[in-house]
């Protein structure tokens, strides 16, 4: 079992937490809106590639939220990131939002990635298909789109979370300590995906400048991201492969660790 | 002290049906606009009411989308009254300045008002609540930031000679001229309506402003927040002013405690179950880090979470009953608040116009030379011996 030790890396923005654990060659995670710092397919990713998970500033305690006012301010935050981090073009995991994320930088720096997995990612907005409200939802609510399962131990939890949470709770006293991560990581994604919600209009049109081979991910039953948005960046970016996994929502990575983690492995080599 | 008859302008009749919020998705088929024209006149009515009987001024406030206030905008409303009434203070509270783009919007409108009624103006300026970012879809990331930066243009369009040039990180403008300018000079009072953001009370605290208490929290709640708007003040190198507070709560007058319950209950719950539900919705990035275990910490004593009549009561979620009783209550939570303006809700969810007038009148003729007689314009409010059990 790998775990991942916390490390801290002064950048332009401020001080911000990253993640390290198992060794050989680099594989960059960006997490999704919920600042996720690992999971189990990460765990497992570990043991064939030195995992690097940075957080994103205004996430957990990385700082620098308010030098960031959107997507190019993000992605000059990476490419700080990688020369601090003696990084020339490594393999990137893009889940969600850190998904919307690689491509931003992949649109403008090609050179800048080797390989791209995107897993449920946001970024495009489909007329046909909009994303799914993510704010203002209690945790029983996100638990619904997030999981296939509803019995998955982390649904649960997110479904009992809804007796603290907003006109439907009736608990008086909200423990700060539930409440915080999430309102932080709700907080920083909100500074760049509140509007245009969770997407560049321009991004679609840039898609074809990416040159790093690219596996596009989608769960099936993901509640959030319509299975279309995988399909769509599949069809636009140059030679993209696309997997769509059953039995699998938005946190796919919790719900489908094994299968995950192979299909990378296979992929990124 | 000073008192107000502020207005919220419900709808009233929402479909017995709808079982949702009443805010941001609220169907607006269900909004009758014949039911409206009424209700909107109606409630001028009972405005320009209030100066007949000497209230010192009228409160209106800006609300989007919703079943529970409308007036998306509340300088409409605010230059009506200018013309209709010709004493009374008009407080517009208040503009919520992030929503405005350019801001010098809001410095001309307000100014408009002010001269057009002679100097009666008080503007307020609020960040705006939670379902006010999803209505507009204005990032609440930069609410704060926005609220200062307009602020700060609206402050100087009307106090610095134009044209000017603006440049800040939300709004630029070359040419900063606003004409009318204000007829109050240097600029009409300014008052803050806030919730418990511990950036609000600073920056209230900071620019000698009006703090205004929002409402539905229990008693304990505006204890806790206006000692803390006070020690802000102390922050600054002040005793603040009993008229840089004002409560606002909801308050009905009748003949006894009795008939006061017997007339209002089903109105107010109309409020309570129909009109709030939706209202506390937190956009995400609205509250700093600092703040939120301050507002977390009020989220249960919030009067949605209320169920009996007795928790409406003994919490002053609404000050209801005879007029010695409301007078007795009142003077006791002023003292202990310290707060120099009574801001009344004299009308409150379904409450129909004859009520509400009844209410009115027994509550100036009756509780309101109590209160002035108490707390005469110019002296202290603030009572803290006065505490009891």
């Amino acid at each position: 079992m790998v775990t991942f030790a916390e490390e801290h890396v002064d950048t332009h923005v401020g001080k911000i937490q990253l993640w390290r654990a198992g060794s050989g060659d680099p594989l960059v995670y960006l997490h999704s809106a919920g600042g996720e710092n690992t999971h189990p397919a990460l765990e497992q990713l570990a043991e064939s590639y030195e995992v690097l998970v940075p957080i994103f500033p205004g996430f957990a305690e990385s700082e620098g939220l308010e030098e960031i006012d959107g997507m190019e301010d993000a992605v000059f935050h990476l490419l700080d990131l990688w020369d601090i981090l003696g990084l020339d073009a490594p393999p990137v995991m893009g889940m969600s939002l850190g998904g919307w994320m690689a491509l931003e930088l992949a649109t403008r720096y090609p050179e800048k990635v080797s390989k791209i997995v995107l897993v449920n990612s946001v970024g495009l907005h489909l007329d046909e298909a909009p994303i799914n409200e993510l704010f203002g939802r209690t945790p029983g609510e996100l638990a619904d789109m997030l999981f296939a399962d509803q019995s998955h131990p982390m649904a649960v939890v997110m479904h009992q979370m809804d007796a603290f949470a907003g006109d439907v709770g009736k608990e008086t006293e909200i423990p700060l300590e539930l409440v915080l991560p999430m309102w932080k990581a709700l907080g920083a994604t909100a500074r760049l995906g509140w509007d245009p919600y969770l997407h560049n209009p321009k991004l679609r049109g840039r898609l074809r400048r990416i040159t790093a081979p690219t596996l596009v991910i989608a769960g099936a039953q993901d509640g959030l991201v319509p299975t279309v948005y995988a399909e769509t960046f599949a069809a636009e970016i140059p030679g993209a492969r696309l997997e769509v996994m059953q039995e699998a929502a938005h946190w796919l990575p919790f719900e489908k660790p094994d299968e995950l983690t192979a299909l990378v492995r296979d992929f990124v080599g | 002290m000073r008192c107000f008859a502020f207005h919220l302008m419900p709808y009233i009749g929402l479909d017995p049906a709808y079982e949702g919020p009443a805010w941001v998705t609220v169907p607006n088929e269900l909004y009758d606009p014949a039911v409206g024209h009424q209700l909107y006149n109606r409630y001028l009515d009972e405005l320009i009411y209030a100066e007949e009987l000497g209230f010192d001024g009228v409160c209106v406030n800006e609300h989007h989308q919703n079943a529970y206030g409308n007036m998306p905008s509340p300088n409409l409303i605010a230059s009506i009254l200018a013309r209709q009434t010709s004493r009374i203070k008009i407080a517009v509270v208040g503009n919520a300045l992030p929503l405005y783009d350019p801001p010098t919007r809001v410095a001309e409108e307000f100014a408009m008002i002010d001269v057009i009624s002679g100097g009666r103006l008080i503007a307020g300026m609020v960040v705006g609540g939670g379902p006010e970012y999803y209505s507009f879809s204005v990032n609440p990331s930069y609410a704060r930031e926005r609220f200062r930066e307009a602020h700060d243009l609206i402050k100087r369009a009307w106090t610095e000679p134009g044209p000017f040039e603006f440049i800040g990180k939300h709004f630029r403008i070359r040419y900063v001229n606003p004409w009318p300018r204000p007829i109050q000079q240097p600029h009409p009072e300014i008052w803050i309506p806030g919730a418990g953001s511990l950036e609000t009370f600073e920056f209230v605290a900071k620019n000698h402003y009006s703090y205004m208490g929002i409402p539905y929290f229990s008693f304990d709640v505006f204890e806790r927040y206006f000692s803390m708007f006070r020690d802000a003040c102390e922050a600054e190198g002040y005793t603040a002013d009993p008229l840089q507070a004002g409560w606002l709560v909801p308050i009905y007058v009748a003949e006894t405690d009795e008939q006061a319950r017997k007339e209002y209950e089903e109105h107010l719950w109309y409020f309570v179950k129909r009109l709030l539900p939706g209202i506390t919705i937190q956009p995400p990035g609205y509250t700093s880090a600092r703040s939120l275990a301050s507002i977390l910490k009020a989220a249960g004593k919030f009067m949605l979470n209320v169920e009996t009549w007795d928790e409406i009561i003994e919490g002053r979620y609404a000050l209801v009953g005879s007029p010695e009783t409301v007078a007795d209550t009142l003077i006791d939570s002023l003292g202990r608040l310290g707060t120099g303006n009574l801001l009344g809700l004299f009308q409150l969810g379904s409450l129909p116009h004859d009520l509400t007038t009844k209410n009115m009148k027994l509550f100036a003729e009756k509780v309101l030379p109590r209160l002035r007689a108490e707390f005469p314009e110019g002296s202290p409010v603030y009572r803290p011996s006065a505490k009891v059990a």
